[in-house]
């Protein structure tokens, strides 16, 4: 429950934040920073425009992708608390959970019948195909590493002792970061402030979306951010200081994550299309090279 | 803090086998001799105190400061910047090195090494590796130079793990640095003709 | 009296040839019930309470032992209920041929369906070496006579004859692996394996009776049979030769597993290569296909090769005595043999009732079907999760079982065996995700958006005759993927006893495991159900317009701008195009030409394994061709022949050599 109260509180102000800092990078003093959800408040309240070619599957899907966003959430641990739900090797049903999510949300935007969402529909799946690898061989870094399997365990035994323990925290905490970026279509690989067809993988799929459907998917996606920033947050807060402490550093994490994206998204070019399969596999080169460390380090070959 | 160093020295390495542009390879090149400097006053420590500074200062002076100096040079004077003429698409190069990291790993755990230097034998392979790998699949004459000076960091690498029992490894090391960057390198600086986005055109034809 | 009760099947069937027409589905589904319920009763009973019964029957050509334990009653579930859809099925499928084909011919090809089941039972019941066989060879003849169903066709006359030949070539290498068992231990059956297993090299007549049964269970590469004969054959003869005829051969793989008594870490690993290997490549084939049929032939192949990597973990665990390992192991492969035999019949059910009513399998006409026959989206989407092996449903449960092993695999033996981990949960990883992707390519293609070309379609739609079997199948995969535990504690059970693990410390943290996932699943459904009856509350009270697809102002466009299957398998395809080789047909625009001219674009997927087959047949022919000229029909030439023969014989005799 405090979970899914922080990854609330989180996602209320995520987005707000990340828009606020490229607008100051760019020299504007930006909207405010609880605009996102008053701009989701005011969807809620509006009428739907609905395309004569959907079928039953754009009824439910923005439903399941909230709602499996939602669940999986219900998995995360956090310092010093386990979740109710957590299992051994727990992540993998964490991973297809969202599986699950993005399995309606490509279906969804296939059902429009039209062309462009095709094309975001097959960006989507290629891209959540080549970054899952990187996800997973992470988790069995980490699992190999602490010897626990379930996410709570992971966590629960991540000391920072030695050298090489931290620098296999750092590589995870950036992958997550990217992964982050590409699961919710950001940059480098994807474009969120324009509308061409060429740059669209995300924005593209919500294109015949309106009213309570399209407020649903963007309360998802916030959701979404606040689920990686929690994981983030979990490889770094140590389990033994106060709650209090705890949720101040948390807060720190989540803004220092914002900035980021937000620095990110501003100085980065996107990539050139082509070349996004190239760099979401570089993901998982570094997850293995953080493996083969996590390997020689269990096998005791390192001093 | 050198298993650091080592691990950003493979991170490296992947990020040249994907890259597009020279001036990269240079800055990737000289990064990587920072790395080697920042080993050598780590990792030597049973050698004399004279012999380290001069390992050090000439992987400092060679490696970062002149060999990316005259990587420029050369690309300046050419104006060749792109790689433009690969064999392999970037895609399969990322995989096929990746593939070379497995191996290397392997092979180094058969070898039944000293479990210090394990981590030293696994990145020199892949290094070695990756070096040739650029030679094989890459088509003008630069790319193959930039794959022998990976070549022989790798061998640099090596020799500083193992350079306190044999320290006489490590000077046939900087030999051979030495030797590279004056002959090869000076050659390419001095002897090409200018201008022509073509690497294999000599100064007087 | 049990003699004549086991009997009675064999001769009943052959009353369905001589029995009208109007009853005969129905004495047809009498009597594959009664074989089943005959067969499952003891099959149930071993599950439970695990142990080895065995059924004599004596006749005119000796004894014959039916033995049947836990895993053979596990394999006679599945092939039971499997068979029963089938039967269902095929009332409501066989009307499209009516006018086609005449009596003699149903009743010829209901007598085959009756024999591939009793054949598949011979199989799982029967050890003796000889009687295995003939009941091996009896599953490949009745599967060839019902893949012929249209033998009109030249292209299913080739293709059924190849399917032959190849299962022949199995039979041939198991023949090979029997009779080397009989020249060392003198008999010819499977429980003398175990002898031989103790005394001689475990690998190498493993690994014979391995290649036997891949090629009936289609693991790569020995898979060409799979994609051509499962489109060519009739709906629900691919429901069953997909769901069950194929788990034959991994039943097979595993009665061998069983034996065995030394190298299991090394023959594990074996298994587990090719089934990564199978896994990877079925998919990625699957990916490029046109045929709906086709493509789940090849997703039958990589789901083989997720059973198979099940198996192999499992054996690593017997190579490694950790008990849990091969718990995972096995239980995984075996729950995923249930969970595909019913997903993968659900899917050719679906597909074949889209082939009814549109006559065509081809995605990139079809489209916009969901409108039509909104049953079968739902189930076919209900399959499509299902074989994506995502959650709530039953594909989940037995991949979680294989990762699980996987990851609990990672910390034990030796660094190489991590790397090996690692390796494979990377392939299962990406099997997963590319099964995602080519279902929503499928799914996306077939049954939404417009349709791509004209169709004249009769109103009526698919019978509830046909959407029954489909609907008891999703409902069985629905439980089993909200209920797991009902259906994993006995085959825990029985694979322990199998296996002589100890269970009771291992049974309770997986029992906890999985009443967890139970809980998420329903909270999920529960979620599901709330957030929408919030959505339909709230939309009631909006304003609410329909129109066409906006799309950034698509509204100008016809059907056939809509994205292709081709398209959208393209972004993939061109990654793997080394491993693909698709071929493009295209005429390209010439320099001179100056005026448009219509061009056409069509690209054709290829398997390379189908491709060096090819080649080496063509090579084959060459050389026979030049070994015919020795054929000259003139009899003076044979004659000669035979004396250059005897001349050689006496020569050879003479230098003592013979």
């Amino acid at each position: 429950m405090t979970v899914l109260f922080l990854s609330i509180l989180t996602s209320v102000f995520f987005p707000g934040m990340i828009i606020r800092v490229k607008s100051l990078l760019s020299g504007r003093k930006g909207p405010g920073i609880l605009q996102p959800w008053k701009n989701i408040w005011i969807l809620l309240r509006k009428g739907s425009v609905i395309s004569t070619t959907t079928s039953f599957i754009s009824r439910i899907a923005p439903v399941i992708y909230l709602s499996t966003v939602l669940c999986a959430i219900l998995l995360l641990p956090f310092p010093g608390i386990a979740s109710f739900f957590g299992f051994d090797a727990d992540f993998v049903f964490f991973a297809y959970l969202i599986a699950l999510g993005k399995f309606l949300f490509i279906l969804n935007a296939l059902d429009t019948g039209s062309s462009f969402e095709g094309m975001g529909a097959n960006r989507e799946a290629l891209y959540s195909l080549l970054a899952e690898p990187a996800f997973f061989i992470l988790f069995g870094t980490l699992a190999l590493l602490t010897g626990n399997t379930s996410m709570q365990g992971i966590f629960t035994n991540l000391q920072f002792d030695g050298a090489s323990t931290y620098i296999i925290i750092i590589i995870a905490i950036y992958l997550l970061v990217q992964i982050a970026m590409i699961e919710n279509s950001r940059m480098p690989v994807d474009d969120p402030k324009t509308h061409l067809e060429l740059t669209m993988i995300h924005e593209v799929m919500i294109l015949d979306h309106s009213g309570f459907d399209l407020a649903l998917i963007q309360i998802g996606t916030t959701l979404k951010f606040a689920m990686y920033g929690i994981l983030i947050a979990n490889c770094t807060i140590p389990v033994d200081i106060g709650f209090g402490w705890q949720f101040l550093l948390f807060v720190g994490i989540q803004i220092g994550f914002a900035v980021l994206i937000g620095i990110m998204e501003s100085f980065r070019a996107r990539k050139k299309l082509a070349k996004n399969p190239q760099f979401i596999v570089t993901l998982s080169s570094i997850a293995l090279i953080a493996f083969v460390l996590a390997l020689l380090i269990t096998f005791k070959m390192i001093p | 803090m050198s298993i650091l160093l080592v691990i950003v020295f493979s991170i490296t390495l992947i990020y040249l086998s994907i890259t597009e542009r020279f001036i990269i390879y240079a800055g990737l090149i000289g990064f990587q001799g920072l790395i080697l400097f920042a080993l050598s006053l780590l990792e030597l420590q049973k050698i004399t105190l004279g012999t380290l500074l001069f390992v050090a200062i000439e992987t400092l002076v060679f490696k970062v400061i002149i060999v990316p100096y005259m990587l420029r040079r050369i690309i300046q004077k050419t104006g060749q910047t792109k790689v433009s003429e690969h064999a392999l698409p970037g895609f399969y190069s990322l995989l096929f090195v990746t593939f070379g990291l497995l191996l290397s790993i392997i092979i180094s755990l058969s070898l039944k090494t000293q479990l210090s230097t394990l981590v030293y034998f696994i990145v020199s392979f892949f290094t070695i590796y990756t070096g040739l790998f650029l030679i094989i699949s890459h088509r003008k004459i630069f790319s193959h130079m930039v794959g022998f000076l990976v070549i022989e960091n790798a061998v640099l690498l090596l020799s500083l793990a193992i350079g306190s029992e044999i320290p006489m490894l490590i000077n046939i090391g900087i030999l051979l640095d030495i030797f590279v960057s004056v002959l090869i390198l000076g050659i390419f600086v001095m002897r090409l003709k200018q201008h022509t986005h073509e690497l294999t055109l000599l100064k007087d034809d | 009296m049990g003699q004549y009760l086991i009997l009675a099947p064999v001769l009943l069937s052959f009353l369905i040839l001589i029995i009208p027409e109007r009853i005969r589905h129905s004495y047809v589904l009498i009597l594959t019930l009664f074989i089943g319920i005959l067969t499952s009763i003891p099959a149930v009973r071993l599950i439970f309470e695990p142990g080895t019964e065995k059924y004599i029957l004596q006749g005119p050509f000796g004894q014959i032992d039916l033995l049947i334990d836990g895993l053979s009653g596990f394999f006679i579930l599945v092939t039971n209920f499997t068979m029963l859809t089938g039967v269902l099925y095929s009332r409501g499928y066989l009307k499209i041929y009516e006018k086609k084909k005449n009596q003699a011919q149903f009743a010829l090809h209901y007598f085959s369906f009756t024999w591939l089941h009793l054949s598949m039972l011979g199989v799982l019941m029967l050890r003796d070496g000889l009687s295995f066989l003939i009941a091996w060879e009896l599953m490949a003849v009745s599967s060839f006579m019902l893949i012929l169903f249209e033998a009109e066709k030249r292209a299913t006359l080739k293709t059924a004859v190849n399917y032959l030949i190849q299962m022949h070539v199995g039979l041939v290498i198991l023949v090979i692996a029997f009779l080397f068992c009989e020249a060392t231990t003198g008999q010819m059956s499977f429980d003398v394996l175990q002898d031989y297993f103790l005394r001689n090299h475990n690998t190498g007549l493993f690994l014979l009776f391995f290649a036997g049964f891949a090629v009936k269970a289609g693991f790569i590469p020995f898979h060409t049979w799979l994609p051509e004969a499962h489109p060519a054959a009739p709906t629900h003869v691919s429901a069953v030769m997909s769901g069950v005829m194929i788990k034959m051969g991994i039943y097979g793989i595993i009665r061998v597993i069983t034996y065995l008594q030394a190298d299991f870490f090394l023959i594990g690993w074996i298994i587990l290569v090719f089934s990564a290997i199978s896994g990877l490549l079925g998919v990625m084939l699957a990916i490029v296909q046109h045929d709906m049929k086709k493509l789940l032939a090849y997703h039958s192949i990589e789901n083989i090769g997720i059973i198979g990597m099940g198996i192999g973990l499992g054996t690593m665990g017997l190579g490694l005595h950790n008990p849990l390992l091969t718990l995972l192991g096995f239980t995984g492969g075996l729950l995923h043999v249930l969970n595909h035999s019913l997903f993968k019949s659900l899917l050719f059910y679906s597909t074949g009732t889209v082939y009814k009513v549109y006559h065509t399998r081809n995605i990139e006409q079809l489209g916009g079907v969901i409108h039509k026959l909104p049953h079968t989206a739902f189930l076919y989407l209900t399959g499509a999760i299902a074989i994506c092996g995502i959650p709530p449903l039953n594909g989940f449960i037995s991949e979680f079982l294989i990762y699980s092993g996987l990851i609990k695999g990672l910390s034990l033996g030796s660094a190489y065996q991590a790397i090996t981990v690692i390796l494979a949960i990377i392939s299962l990883v990406l099997i997963g995700g590319l099964a995602i992707f080519c279902f929503t390519k499928v799914f996306g293609m077939v049954f939404l958006g417009t349709p791509r070309a004209k169709f004249e379609i009769p109103e009526s739609g698919s019978n509830s005759g046909m959407l029954f079997p489909q609907y008891l199948i999703a409902m069985l995969i629905i439980i089993i993927g909200l209920f797991p535990m009902l259906f994993l504690r006995p085959l825990i059970t029985f694979v322990s006893y199998q296996f002589h693990l100890t269970t009771v410390h291992e049974l309770v943290p997986i029992s906890g495991i999985f009443l967890k996932i139970s809980m998420l699943s329903v909270i999920l459904i529960l979620l599901v159900f709330v957030v929408y009856m919030i959505h339909r509350f709230l939309i009631l009270k909006r304003r609410v317009i329909y129109g066409p697809t906006w799309g950034c102002g698509y509204t100008a466009g016809s059907a056939r701008q809509q994205y292709t299957g081709t398209s959208y398998a393209d972004s993939f395809a061109e990654l793997a195009h080394p491993v693909l080789q698709s071929k493009d047909e295209y005429n390209a625009i010439g320099e001179k030409d100056i005026f448009p001219l219509p061009r056409s674009f069509s690209r054709h997927p290829n398997d390379v394994f189908r491709f060096g087959l090819n080649k080496l047949l063509d090579f084959n022919m060459l050389i026979l061709k030049k070994l015919a000229r020795l054929q000259t029909g003139n009899i003076q030439h044979y004659i000669l022949y035979a004396f250059i023969f005897i001349l050689i014989i006496f020569t050879l005799l003479y230098l003592k050599i013979l």
